[in-house]
């Protein structure tokens, strides 16, 4: 199996200079590989960490030390030292986020929300509306909202609208934070299915999921970030 | 996994568009801006947030070809060989900064000809490029009116007959319309209510990315940059405290005035 992820010797202190300069120590040494086709969950208690590592993994935070190593293109890439056009490519092609919440853009629809990655890989217009639609579809969304600013909708729908844009074509790596928490539990179980299909179909998969239910159908491994707490 | 065809994309790119090296401006005893260095590569888009009186206006006057730096150089690279902006002639200079980039200012007073018709305003810049048939640059002056939503009927107002949103949706018509590849933008956004700020950012968010320009934007609104760039840079006091990409930056800030900086605004 091919590793997409490998994680060395990475290490986070927050340095708070406003506050005296005190220094939260999050974790250190945290080694760990993931497969395509493997689905790791991140478990420990809230605020072991969990986010952070996911968001160092997507070079949104800055390990105090270590490397990641990611596999774009074919290729290794240390996305810490990565310059940040390449960490953008690297998220374009290879890396998605799904975050708890939508970051609504002012006046974009929930359609072109859910388009706009496609269609910045390549895909022809027809084909990526298509593909959405599918999408929006089969998390529910009534269609009446389909054309509208999601700045207006409930958390359920802004969240069911990440989600299809996350996953209207899935990133050989896909990052999940607790992507579920504002879910009724039909579309709980869609979220849980469209995972499912993404690693089968070979994505390598890292998530956070409270939910004891999700958590169990969804991981195919599990990391306990509480292992990597600095002796403080 | 479905194979994606990645569309041309940066990471390819043979050379930076734009490189900075140790640009420095002082005015008298006071720092501009101090040793300030980056590269600017095609389609990205750079935002420079700080507090007021921190450098921003004064670094983008030197990259613009406005201000002469009192040390360092800003080199263009537009096609074939990179350029010293201030090692060429007066003349040439000026001719770059009609063509081959375009500034959009804070007030659009300054940006705009007042006394010339929406459409002239528009029509001019392709003339300074060559263009010459008629029908043709009304057609396109046209088009770009209707791009950044003025009607077709307001062509032969003056701008000074329009709001101030208008009025900067004119300006950023007459700078794109020669099609430069590097917009410069201090504070595009800057004398706006805030719903006629929402459509300008989305305007300004939906034409970079189709355009793929490449762009430098002042800005003190972390939302503004959040919304907008790539990468940001950090400025204090003339120098550059704090770089990297823009959602690194506003998430994991390290130095102790981007912290003090983002944590001043309740969530961007
Ligand atoms: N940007 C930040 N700046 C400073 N401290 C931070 C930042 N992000 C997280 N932390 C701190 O790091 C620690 C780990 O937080 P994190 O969000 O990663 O935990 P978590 O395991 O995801 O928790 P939860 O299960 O509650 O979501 C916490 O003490 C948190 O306050
Ligand atoms: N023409 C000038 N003559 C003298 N000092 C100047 C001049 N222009 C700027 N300065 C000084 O240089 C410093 C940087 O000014 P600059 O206009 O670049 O700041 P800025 O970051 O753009 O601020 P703002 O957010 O308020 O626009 C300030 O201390 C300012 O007073
Ligand atoms: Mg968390
Ligand atoms: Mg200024």
């Amino acid at each position: 199996m091919t590793t997409m992820i490998h994680v060395e010797n990475v290490a986070k202190t927050f340095t708070l200079h406003n506050q005296g300069g005190v220094r939260l120590p999050v974790f250190d040494a945290v080694n760990f590989s993931v497969a395509a086709g493997e689905a790791l969950v991140l478990a420990g208690a809230s605020g072991a960490g969990k986010s952070s590592l996911l968001r160092i993994l997507y070079g949104n935070y800055r390990p105090t030390s270590g490397h990641i190593h990611i596999t774009h293109a074919g290729r290794a890439i240390d996305i810490v030292a990565a310059v940040p056009r390449t960490v953008l490519d690297i998220r374009r092609r290879t890396l998605g986020f799904v975050s708890q919440f939508l970051r609504v853009i002012p006046r974009v629809s929930a359609l072109d929300i859910v388009r706009d990655p496609v269609l910045a890989r390549g895909m022809s217009p027809e084909q990526a509306t298509a593909r959405a639609q599918a999408m929006l579809a089969r998390l529910n969304l009534p269609e009446r909202l389909w054309n509208l600013a999601p700045a207006t909708f409930s958390g359920g729908e802004q969240q069911r609208v990440n989600i299809a844009r996350s996953f209207v074509d899935p990133s050989p790596i896909m990052l999940i934070d607790e992507p579920t928490a504002s879910l009724d539990a039909t579309n709980r179980d869609v979220v849980v299915e469209l995972i499912a299909e993404a690693r089968q179909n070979g994505a390598a998969i890292v998530g956070i999921f409270h939910d004891e239910a999700v958590r169990s159908q969804v991981a195919t491994r599990y990391l306990d970030i509480t292992d990597f707490r600095k002796a403080a | 996994m479905t194979v994606h065809v990645s569309p041309p994309d940066a990471a390819l790119d043979p050379a930076p568009l734009l490189s900075i090296a140790r640009v420095s401006r002082f005015y008298g005893e006071r720092i501009g801006c101090a040793d300030v260095s980056f590269e600017l590569w095609p389609g990205e888009v750079l935002g420079i947030v700080g507090e007021s009186g921190s450098g921003k206006s004064t670094l983008l006057r030197c990259l613009a070809g406005i201000d002469r730096p009192d040390a360092g150089e800003v080199l263009f690279r537009g096609s074939g060989q990179p350029l010293d902006i201030y090692s060429v002639a007066e003349q040439e200079r000026r001719r770059l900064m009609r063509t081959a980039w375009g500034i959009v200012h804070q007030n659009p007073r300054d940006g705009l000809r007042m006394d010339v018709s929406a459409g002239g305003n528009v029509g001019e810049r392709l003339m300074d490029r060559g263009d010459r048939h008629y029908g043709q640059i009304r057609e396109r002056a046209l088009d770009w009116l209707a791009r950044v939503e003025i009607a077709g009927e307001r062509m032969d107002d003056r701008p000074r007959q329009f709001s101030g949103g208008m009025q900067q949706r004119l300006q950023i018509a007459r700078v794109l319309v020669s099609e430069p590849k590097l917009v410069f933008m201090d504070e595009p956004t800057g004398g706006l209510d805030v719903s006629v700020q929402a459509r300008l950012l989305d305007l300004l968010r939906v034409l970079v990315r189709d355009l793929g320009l490449a762009a430098i934007i002042v800005t003190h609104d972390l939302a503004v940059a959040r919304l907008l760039t790539d990468r940001l840079m950090v400025m204090k006091d003339g120098h550059v405290v704090e770089q990297g990409l823009t959602d690194q930056v506003l998430d994991d800030p390290h130095h102790a005035y981007t912290q003090l900086l983002t944590s001043a605004v309740l969530s961007v």
